[in-house]
């Protein structure tokens, strides 16, 4: 029996993410990116209900900050409606799949564990080297993309200027979503970290509206493949709403205090954080399979 | 120039119209009946022995907690009257919110947008459904 009482569990998981909620902002990273390793690397639960967990905070933050997004221009259903027709897709096997290999193996969690930590690495790796373009000069227009209009503008307050953008090269964007949507649905995450780099340095999308959008993608893809979790019972509210409400009011502060200042060393921790997580989750994995 | 001035289509204003509302009962189903449950009022899985059980994997704790195979939404939805299953249907609500704001933003589309909305209103209808029709 665990020594704890059960009461706790909910308090530390509510703390647990509402200081992630704020972190997470700060450091321009998804709480679900946190939230999964961290739990997979030092709480008690199944890496299952985790993921379950993971994908529904992510789910809930974009479904509360797309509409506003929409609202004011920055996010496009026009760009959104191509790419997630097909990572819908790859996020609903990337949820069965998932699901799978730790039900219908004896070591499966340890699979998981060891494939969540390496593509943590990867996340960290992407972090580490990727550039943000706030204005991406688009020259050239693909032909699907010109027969979609895959156009917009928004109000930018800044310059007080309305300003329009394009976005191109879509077929490469949706084989790069495709693969995002599988690392997704099967690892429970909203996945922004890759989803804000396709769409600014591949499609050409303002980073502001390569954001916006991203949430927008987040909102389809991770509702789909919750439907494969849920299917599973993979979702337990005992986890899933302390963390929502957690990650929730934190993220109301943490962007509140990153309009004022992103201060730099709050990223190199995050991504320290997410290092340190994957080698855990990494060495955890090997441990459960006997090789440490 | 004013952002009054920004023109929205009518696609993107009804798929963000719906999703508003739609977040905002889910959230408060799932929050509500949350925060019942963990104050022990009528449940399914009782909290003492969801925490005993839940570092097992997903079919394994449904074994040990209340020897059933879960494959469906059965589990929750015939439990109604217990507040962890109704706080799941709070989180139906908010998976069904993006495929309902999709579904109510059809009509206002134009062009190859129609067809792509209807494609992702199936490709939702087969993520919704293939638990059930391919369930073990």
């Amino acid at each position: 029996m665990d020594p704890i009482s059960w009461w706790v569990w909910p308090i530390i998981l509510f703390v647990f993410t509402f200081i992630i909620g704020i972190i997470a902002p700060l450091s321009g990273v998804g709480g679900g990116v946190l939230f999964v390793p961290l739990s997979t690397a030092f709480f008690p639960f199944s890496v299952d209900f985790i993921r379950g967990a993971g994908l529904i905070m992510a789910l809930t933050s974009a479904l509360s900050s797309a509409p506003q997004f929409i609202k004011r221009g920055l996010a496009n259903i026009k760009i959104m409606a191509p790419v997630v027709c097909i990572s819908m897709v790859t996020s609903i096997i990337g949820g069965i799949v998932g699901l799978w290999i730790t039900n219908a193996f004896p070591s499966g969690k340890y699979y998981i564990t060891i494939a969540l930590g390496l593509v943590l690495l990867l996340i960290f790796f992407v972090m580490a080297t990727s550039k943000r373009i706030e204005f991406p000069e688009v020259k050239e227009v693909d032909v699907l993309s010109k027969k979609l209009g895959l156009t917009g503008a928004w109000y930018e307050p800044s310059v007080n200027k309305i300003l329009e953008y394009k976005t191109t090269k879509l077929p490469i964007g949706i084989l790069c979503f495709s693969v995002v949507g599988f690392i997704a649905g099967m690892f429970g995450l909203g996945a922004g970290w890759a989803n804000v780099p396709v769409l600014n340095l591949i499609m050409g999308a303002p980073i502001k509206v390569a954001v916006a959008t991203s949430m927008a993608v987040i909102t389809v893809n991770d509702a789909a493949a919750a439907w494969i979790y849920m299917a599973k019972g993979a979702m337990l509210p005992l986890i899933v709403v302390p963390s929502v409400v957690g990650i929730t009011i934190g993220a109301r502060i943490g962007a509140r205090l990153a309009v004022r200042a992103k201060p730099a060393f709050v990223k190199y921790l995050v991504m320290g954080i997410m290092l340190f997580a994957a080698l855990l989750n990494v060495y955890k994995g090997l441990r459960g399979l006997g090789i440490f | 120039m004013r952002k009054e001035e920004v023109h929205i289509d009518p696609m993107n204003k009804t798929f963000a119209k719906v999703m508003e509302v739609f977040t905002l009962i889910g959230l408060i189903v799932m929050v509500i009946f949350g925060l019942l449950y963990l104050f022990n009022l009528s449940s399914y899985v009782d909290t003492q022995s969801a925490i005993a059980h839940w570092g097992h994997s997903a079919s394994k704790f449904w074994e040990e907690t209340k020897g059933v195979k879960i494959s469906g939404y059965n589990w929750f939805l015939t439990n109604l009257n217990r507040m962890d299953c109704l706080s799941m249907l709070g989180i139906v609500i908010l998976a069904l919110t993006p495929f309902l704001s999709i579904v109510f933003a059809i009509p206002r589309s134009k062009g190859a947008y129609r067809g792509l909305l209807f494609i992702l209103t199936l490709e939702f209808i087969f993520a919704i459904l293939r638990p059930l029709i391919m369930a073990k």
